[in-house]
């Protein structure tokens, strides 16, 4: 399959009073068409500021984003508009997300009037309507106010306003968190759909572990702007090379009372991304920790077939 | 499954891509809140007046009776009459007509340049921001009553001056006001969403901004037709507004304030006018305010 | 159970708005024994945290209304104590966490005067030995005794569940309230949390009543769960009852919406449709709407509570049904391979 989108060293730096915070930090990786790249970690790792990178909500510091063989990051805003169609987003909150003050249609609507897609109100409303149909809402809320909707229901206004440009490529910042498990459900249900329906592409964030596993062809984890560990979805669970990555998927609760977790949870608290000395970042935590992990910074490494991380003692580790 | 993808039932028919008929839920909303009725009730009053005095004055405004001044409130002159022997309740009509217009029309100008320079403030950011606001705050050192001396007195007095002045000196109140929900607003998700789909920056804040800071501007606004009223009145009082005979509510205060101990009702009932019209565009305000949020519930 | 340590008994909260009334918690009843610990799950709306408040009569009135049944706790009927009896009760026998640790702490107090002031309220001490024992506290929740003069804003969110846990023990309550004690926090950080709370529950021999969405969240802190849904409960048992043999429709619906992450679904099973309106409650089953075991019966009569096998409720007229369904098959297949 082809590629669709990559990104070459990417980095995003914000400066803050404290100093420079480096939220992407050198972050490379490919998506193929139609599948679905999942980029886990916890809150403050730079996911989202990644996701907001690639569909150009932030200008990237350093670094390219390649989209069909194109360099996308430096291209204006002019020249830009003409990828919006392709690359589109779904938000984390179904309730901030949608502006309180625009009707359901309006909302979804909105996209097809910026870029002229439809020539007369009448097709708009056809569109419109279609659009609702594909994500499963019923027409008679046409005219409600998000607000008056459920987080489900909102969610799928959210998925309707993303689909209407066509998209090829979508970014979904962590869709179904704020949604109970039965609607999350639903929803992860309905985006798997419309990705074989429609051919689409998802660049998947999320913190929640099984979420990401069950939606993901490849999983890309991430600790403190930095990818600690991209590799096929079961290679990450079955191998977890890296430390972090065995903490974290250690650490998620199981609901089975026969799999108690009995294991040493990772001391310590993840911290700012700013002004960083060398080394991994990782390190402070680790409990494999050497001299070496403190001076040098670990650099991804392919170390079985397309299977990458990025730690000084991923051999010693996993005993390869 | 409600979630189906392929379900098309009614795929050819088009949906009305609009907004409820808002009008009549905001009307709705309105009416249920009784401060509000009160309040439309009283300014519905006071724009009668304002549009109809003929009708509803006994007497022309500036009619004198020499022989009848200082009467007390009676059948014939309802809140007496002044040293000129004028029907005050007549006064007070006329005079509505020309408080309400300069408060409506000093404050519609104020607000639509504060909102402009508090959204572009706000929205840019940066050295725009700086700029502008720093600016306002220049402004807001002075006290508006005397900005608005220095500029009537630049002018030159006489109604149009007066609504520029009382105008200009209100504008930072709003910049500061919208720029601070601006601030709030802009870093809300559907504003990154508005991004995404490719909306301009004058979409944004036009469409998803602005709607989403009215609030705080529609309270601060009625509130400003009071103060703008009071401006005025003070303005008249000091020569630089108003001229008599012409009737103004406070230059009415003002020129009764040598006879307010012997005829209280000289100062007494334009004051009450003022009070009562204040009162009013507040109580309207606040209903104003939460019938156009859709988020509450009708 | 003579040893219980806290009853509930037919609760039931409304919240009043005009003419409309959201049934909040619609006759539920439960217990709690000495040093154990149950899970209360369920989803937004299900009336979880209304209970909670409601034990400790904390819910805002007007619009809320407790409108009947009783809350033992240690012979007494909370429901019927006055105020100021209540106030005794409150984070002295009874403490209760919250979701958000980020405003539960009033931000212009030092962590450790917070913890100082919840001792002096409930105990007489001097400041000097509140001090001291709040240090204590810190360190007992892991937080070095040095960050006692910081303020709320230089601890992170994870820290501030501590500093928060900490106020709940200080007074050593015999029932702790956790209302959805990790859900702002990371995993790696809600582990920390977790294992936490537990270590503290077993040396303080505190009951836990946790109230969670999170059914693995439970599975790691509790020894009984019960399954909420729209204002009842309709599924109790102890874990085992609950994970292994579940007889509840919503129970499995719930399982099978979690993806899991020791085995591959292709797709979800997600319960369809949405919970039923609060304000116009069905008369029969609440869960009928998205049930796909109901027949006629279900919507007709209130559903009475059957007991299966002792100490497992469950309040559906069709469990015997779902015993035998191939769902329920499917479902212990899937949970055999895994253990295998």
């Amino acid at each position: 399959m082809k590629k669709l989108l990559e990104t070459r060293n990417l980095k995003k730096y914000f400066r803050t009073p404290r100093g420079m915070l480096y939220a992407v930090d050198n972050v490379s990786f490919v998506i193929k068409e139609g599948e679905t790249l999942g980029v886990v970690g916890e809150s403050g790792c730079g996911k989202s500021t990644l996701g907001r990178c690639v569909v150009r909500l932030h200008d990237v510091t350093d670094g390219q984003v390649w989209y069909k063989e194109k360099e996308i990051s430096r291209l204006s805003r002019k020249d830009f508009r003409d990828y919006r169609r392709d690359m589109q987003m779904i938000f984390q909150d179904p309730f901030s997300s949608l502006n309180p003050r625009m009707s359901v249609s309006q909302i979804i609507a909105e996209p097809l009037i910026i870029h002229k897609m439809c020539a007369n109100s009448f097709e708009l409303g056809r569109k419109v309507g279609e659009l609702m149909d594909t994500v499963g809402l019923a027409r008679r809320l046409a005219s409600s106010y998000p607000h008056e909707l459920d987080g489900g229901r909102r969610q799928r206004i959210g998925i309707a306003r993303a689909l209407s440009l066509n998209p090829r490529f979508i970014v979904c910042d962590e869709p179904v968190s704020a949604l109970d498990v039965s609607i999350q459900a639903q929803i992860l249900n309905l985006m798997q759909d419309l990705q074989e329906e429609l051919r689409l592409t998802y660049m998947f964030i999320t913190h929640n572990i099984s979420v990401v596993k069950h939606i993901s062809n490849n999983i890309m984890v991430m600790y403190m702007g930095t990818v600690v560990e991209l590799a096929p979805s079961p290679d990450v669970f079955r191998y977890r090379m890296h430390p972090y990555t065995k903490a974290l998927l250690d650490a998620a609760p199981i609901p089975d009372p026969d799999k108690k977790r009995r294991r040493e949870p990772l001391k310590g608290e993840i911290t700012s991304p700013i002004d960083l000395p060398a080394g991994c970042r990782f390190a402070k935590r680790c409990v494999y920790a050497s001299g070496e992990c403190f001076s040098s910074d670990p650099l991804l490494k392919e170390y079985r077939p397309g299977h990458f991380t990025a730690c000084h003692n991923t051999e010693k580790i996993n005993e390869l | 499954m409600p979630n189906n993808p392929g379900s098309k039932e009614s795929s050819k028919e088009s949906v009305m891509v609009s907004k409820r008929n808002q009008w009549g839920d905001i009307a709705g909303r309105l009416v249920k809140n009784q401060a509000a009725v009160v309040g439309f009730v009283i300014v519905a009053l006071f724009v009668l007046c304002a549009l109809f005095p003929r009708w509803i004055a006994p007497y022309g405004y500036d009619d004198q009776d020499l022989a009848k001044q200082f009467v007390k409130p009676c059948a014939e002159h309802l809140f007496g009459t002044d040293d000129y022997g004028r029907d005050i309740f007549s006064r007070v009509v006329y005079g509505s007509r020309i408080s309400l217009s300069i408060g409506l029309v000093s404050i519609s100008f104020s607000c639509v340049v504060g909102v402009l320079i508090g959204c572009v403030a706000g929205y840019y950011g940066n050295v725009l921001d700086n700029t502008l606001m720093r600016l306002m705050d220049i402004m807001l050192a002075m006290p508006s009553i005397l900005l608005a001396i220095a500029i009537v007195s630049a002018l030159g007095a006489g109604l149009r001056n007066l609504v520029i002045a009382i105008g200009i000196s209100t504008i930072p109140q709003y910049a500061r006001i919208v720029r601070a929900s601006v601030l709030s607003i802009k870093d809300q998700e559907f504003i990154e969403a508005a991004r995404c789909i490719g909306a301009s920056d004058w979409r944004i804040l036009m469409r998803h901004i602005l709607p989403n800071c009215m609030a705080p501007i529609i309270v601060q606004a009625t509130m400003n037709i009071a103060i703008a009223i009071l401006s005025a009145a003070s303005l008249s009082f000091i020569g630089l507004g108003i001229a008599p005979p012409t009737p103004e509510w406070g230059a009415m205060l003002s020129a009764g304030r040598a006879y307010l101990r012997n005829h209280w009702f000289i100062v007494i009932f334009p004051g009450a006018a003022i009070m009562l019209s204040v009162f009013a565009f507040n109580l309207f305000g606040d209903g104003l305010r939460d019938a156009l949020d859709p988020r509450l519930k009708s | 159970m003579s040893n219980r340590l806290l009853e509930v008994k037919n609760l039931v909260v409304k919240y009043r708005s005009g003419k409309t009334a959201v049934h909040a918690v619609n006759g539920i009843s439960f217990g709690i024994r000495k040093g154990e610990s149950l899970g209360l799950v369920g989803e937004t709306g299900a009336g979880k945290t209304t209970t909670a408040l409601a034990i400790l009569r904390l819910i805002a009135s007007p619009p809320g209304k407790i409108e009947g049944g009783e809350v033992e706790y240690d012979g007494k009927n909370l429901l019927e104590l006055p105020e100021s009896g209540m106030r005794h009760i409150r984070g002295n026998r009874i403490s209760m966490i919250f979701q958000d640790p980020m405003t539960s702490l009033n931000p212009v107090m030092t962590v450790g005067d917070q913890i100082a002031a919840t001792i002096r309220l409930h105990r007489k001490k001097s400041r000097k030995d509140a001090a001291v024992e709040a240090r204590n506290m810190l360190e007992l929740v892991g937080i070095p005794g040095e960050r006692y003069n910081e303020y709320p804003h230089q601890f992170s969110g994870g820290m501030k569940q501590r500093v928060m846990i900490a106020i709940a023990l200080s007074c050593n309550p015999s029932l702790l309230i956790a209302d959805e004690p990790t859900t702002a926090l990371d995993v790696t950080i809600q582990a920390q949390v977790l294992d936490l709370i537990e270590k503290l529950k077993r040396e303080f021999d505190t009951s836990l009543l946790l109230i969670t969405h999170d059914l693995g969240v439970v599975a790691e802190v509790c020894e009984n769960a019960a399954i909420m849904y729209a204002g009842e409960i309709v599924e109790y048992g102890n874990l085992r009852h609950i994970y292994k043999g579940t007889l509840h429709p919503y129970t499995q619906g719930l399982f099978e919406s979690i993806p899991n992450i020791d085995e591959d679904v292709r797709r979800l099973k997600p319960i369809e449709g949405m919970m039923a309106d609060p304000t116009r409650l069905p008369q029969g089953c609440a869960f009928a709407l998205r049930c796909p075991y109901k027949d006629g019966g279900c919507e007709k009569n209130a559903i009475p509570v059957f007991e299966p096998e002792p100490g497992h409720l469950v309040k559906c007229l069709k469990w015997s049904e779902i015993k035998g369904s191939d769902r329920r098959k499917r479902l212990e297949e899937r949970r055999g391979e895994r253990i295998a």
